[in-house]
């Protein structure tokens, strides 16, 4: 019986496939050039390699870096307090334990997919026009969002947690509160510590991001001196933003190791109540830090309840409103997205194995990667205007390189975690380096990598809208454009379409990355099984 | 300078691998020729699995020298290193198959040596020279079926072969074997060493380690290991028990 087989994609090329997008961009790229601007790029790159050194320059730098950060660490703390307070109100074993009735976690959660879908910087806009330029406004955009994602992370992690404790303490006549407290603190606290950091780099990348945008902090100051094509005092800015986010990335890798490892000696009980005091000795050490920051960045919370005079609001046209071409918008959104987290996710895995033989060329590309990471899309969308029309294209590089920082990252912690020995063995029997990577490791990370890439388009959709001002990629172009001109019925519309359009996105990459993730799962299974 | 067919297959002169405190190897010389077949035995820790390590250049000594069909061994990246390690073929004590791929890319693998990319490419997306692969299973004793399903699903005696089968793939000179017998069952590791016998005949050779002292009569020489040193080299019937004994004195008995 000779059935026609369908041949199957094996891992290493799942996680390469992505990378085919470049072969129609590459061939695009050409029609997209306006001609000029190269001159422009080549001072920048040289500027590079000589930063403005001027004491002006610098002393404006550093304090434009100290109030991006302090916006990012007031706006973190924030969202903390406001995730974990919410995650446990969304969680259907807390309000079990409580009430002895489920449903409004079921309500909060669902309700809490507004805020989570609403990217940050459309927060800060929309906060800006209602009250007026302040510190605070960057603060709470940070933290509105942020809370969401982190309530979101803590209600699933509560309920994935086993309650057979919970149970334990609730029948020897243990308090609910008490009872959830001691019987489901301990096993989140890892990785609410563990996401905690991860976010704390997040909201330095995000009030980057707002600065941009005018929200206070150093972006503002990146905008300007790129709009003016001072690339060396850009430059200044750009290396120390790198510098702090280099530190912080070292420092919270390191205190997560040191924390939030599983314990490796499982009998050695008393290492638990020393990380826990430290824990908690870092955590009242942040308090007066953060009443310091505050302080300095003069902020009143009073002010976020005063609104702003609003300016006389224009006639709401609904007719104008559904004129506008959706079909267009939300179909340039979606493509911005899925071309943008394809370049990231296809770029990763590519740049690595090319680069595999060279030790030189693979602290170029994490060098790079690092750069990505750091800067604003909406700056990289500015660059590449001085060469290419404004477009999707233009726009999905932008926040493709972007996101492409943040995935090389990933994908270079996984390889270098799994896959060794197979690959050390292909090396044993002659192939080549890239060969055995692309074999081995590729295989082996496969199914993570790309259920991380699934949850990264379902971000990349949310930012699609920080290059919007490159203009023509959709709702984000349509979005800034309305609210600069104050009209709210189109505004409305609008962020309801976004909120729509990520509801339905994370629904859908939920899917494919518990599908990914299930692939995976058996295999594991059974080297388990053959192992032990 | 020698002739690579008429050289030894594995010549090693004075091998020192340093180590914390004690050297893991000390002047360790010992030399394969072609058809040869040579046990390794010694307690665990005695510097088995580092002389393989060196033997397969995975581990540089940090003196003496090694000598691959009369040939040092070119710097890594090089294509004569390449070609060189194409050459040694290791059957390692933990298989080292990739999970998430089918039997036969698996058993393909062994030929990324020789092919480029456009054949490594087409192994992941399509059964290429399937008849090979196929022909390798039958003379494993493994269903041919086998071949399209993925290593993860398959019991720890088929993967043995699936290892096995690669390892021919890749028709080396020298084939080593760490500790291959270590994790199966008497039935199982009887059939495997059998196989392994049977595939290192000229211009092949063969060097395995084992713990078992039982299964020594169809080698050409035993070579004892320990602390290190070389204890003894000679042909399996002029090993006694008593010599037995004082290899493994002070350690657990091998079981």
């Amino acid at each position: 019986m000779t059935a026609l087989r369908v041949p199957r994609l094996a891992a290493p090329l799942w996680v390469l496939a992505p990378a085919l997008v470049f072969v129609p961009v590459l061939l695009l790229l050409p029609g997209l050039s306006h001609g000029g601007g190269w001159d422009l790029i080549a001072q920048f790159v040289w500027a590079a390699f000589t930063p403005s050194l001027d004491p002006l320059v610098l002393g404006s730098a550093v304090q434009g870096l100290g109030v991006t950060a302090g916006i990012a660490l007031l706006g973190w703390a924030a969202s903390l307090v406001l995730g974990l307070v919410l995650g446990v109100l969304s969680s259907r074993t807390a309000w079990h334990t409580l009430t002895g009735s489920a449903w409004p976690a079921a309500v909060i959660r669902r309700l809490l997919a507004i805020p989570r879908s609403i990217h940050e910087l459309l927060w800060g806009l929309l906060l800006l026009t209602v009250l007026g330029l302040q510190p605070a406004v960057a603060i709470a955009a940070i933290a509105l969002p942020y809370g969401a994602l982190v309530a979101r992370m803590t209600g699933d992690l509560l309920d994935a947690l086993p309650t057979r404790q919970l149970e334990a303490l609730r029948a020897a006549g243990g308090g609910p509160v008490g009872g959830l407290l001691t019987a489901l603190g301990p096993p989140l606290m890892p990785q609410v510590i563990s996401y905690g950091g991860y976010r704390l780099e997040c909201a330095l990348r995000s009030a980057t991001l707002l600065g941009v945008f005018g929200l206070g902090g150093l972006g503002a100051e990146l905008r300007l001196t790129l709009q003016s094509l001072n690339f060396r005092e850009l430059w200044t800015g750009l290396w120390l933003l790198l510098a702090v986010m280099l530190v912080l990335e070292a420092v919270l890798g390191a205190l997560r190791r040191r924390w939030a490892m599983p314990q490796r000696l499982g009998l050695n009980r008393s290492g638990v109540g020393r990380k826990g005091r430290e824990i908690l000795l870092a955590a009242l050490a942040l308090l007066p830090i953060l009443v310091l920051v505050g302080r300095a960045l003069e902020i009143d919370p009073a002010a976020l309840l005063q609104p702003h005079p609003l300016p006389p609001a224009t006639a709401m046209d609904w007719p104008a409103v559904l004129a506008l071409p959706w079909p267009l918008l939300i179909g340039n959104t979606v493509l911005l997205t899925l071309t943008a987290a394809a370049l990231a996710v296809g770029g990763a895995p590519l740049l690595l194995l090319l680069t595999r033989p060279w030790g030189w060329g693979r602290a170029l590309v994490r060098l790079l990667w690092a750069l990505g990471r750091l800067w604003p899309p909406p700056l990289t969308a500015l660059l590449l205007l001085f060469v290419l029309q404004p477009g999707v294209l233009t726009a999905a590089l932008a926040l493709g390189f972007h996101n492409l920082g943040i995935l090389g990252r990933l994908l270079l912690e996984a390889t270098e975690a799994g896959g060794g020995p197979a690959e050390e063995a292909l090396v044993a029997g002659g192939s080549g380096a890239r060969l055995a990577l692309l074999y081995a490791r590729f295989s082996s990370v496969a199914s993570s990598y790309l259920a991380y890439g699934a949850y990264r388009a379902d971000v990349i959709l949310r930012e699609s809208v920080v290059v919007g001002l490159v203009g023509a990629t959709g709702l984000g172009s349509q979005l800034l454009e309305a609210l600069s001109s104050f009209a709210w019925d189109q505004i409305a519309a609008l962020v309801l379409a976004y909120a729509l359009l990520t509801v339905l996105g994370e629904d859908l990459s939920d899917r494919t990355r518990r599908r990914l993730l299930a692939r995976r799962s058996p295999s594991n299974h059974s080297v388990d099984a053959v192992s032990a | 300078m020698t002739d690579p067919v008429q050289a030894p297959i594995l010549q090693l002169e004075s091998i020192t691998v340093a180590g914390r405190g004690t050297p893991r190897l000390a002047a360790v010389s010992l030399t394969l020729v072609a058809g040869e077949r040579v046990a390794l035995i010694g307690p665990s820790g005695a510097g088995k699995s580092t002389l393989l390590a060196v033997a397969n250049g995975l581990q540089r000594p940090d003196a003496g020298q090694v000598l691959w069909q009369g040939q040092p061994p070119a710097r890594p990246g090089r294509g004569l290193r390449r070609r060189q390690q194409a050459r040694i073929g290791t059957l390692w004590q933990d298989l080292r198959l990739i999970e998430e791929l089918s039997v036969q890319q698996n058993i393909n693998a062994a030929r990324l040596a020789v092919w480029g990319w456009p054949r490594a490419l087409l192994n992941l997306l399509l059964p290429i020279d399937t008849a090979q692969c196929r022909a390798l299973l039958q003379r494993l004793d493994l269903d041919p079926v086998l071949l399209n399903q993925p290593v993860s699903s398959l019991s720890g005696g088929q993967r043995q072969r699936v290892a096995l089968a690669r390892l021919l793939r890749q028709d080396p000179v020298l084939l080593l074997a760490d500790e291959p017998l270590a994790s199966l069952d008497p039935r199982l590791a009887d059939d495997l060493l059998g196989l392994l016998l049977a595939e290192a005949t000229a211009p092949r050779a063969l060097l395995l380690s084992l713990h078992r002292p039982d299964l020594l009569s169809g080698f050409d020489r035993v070579v004892g290991v320990r602390a290190g040193r070389v204890v003894f080299d000679r042909p399996p019937a002029g090993v006694d028990a008593t010599e037995l004994r004082e290899l493994y004195a002070g350690t657990p008995p091998p079981s």
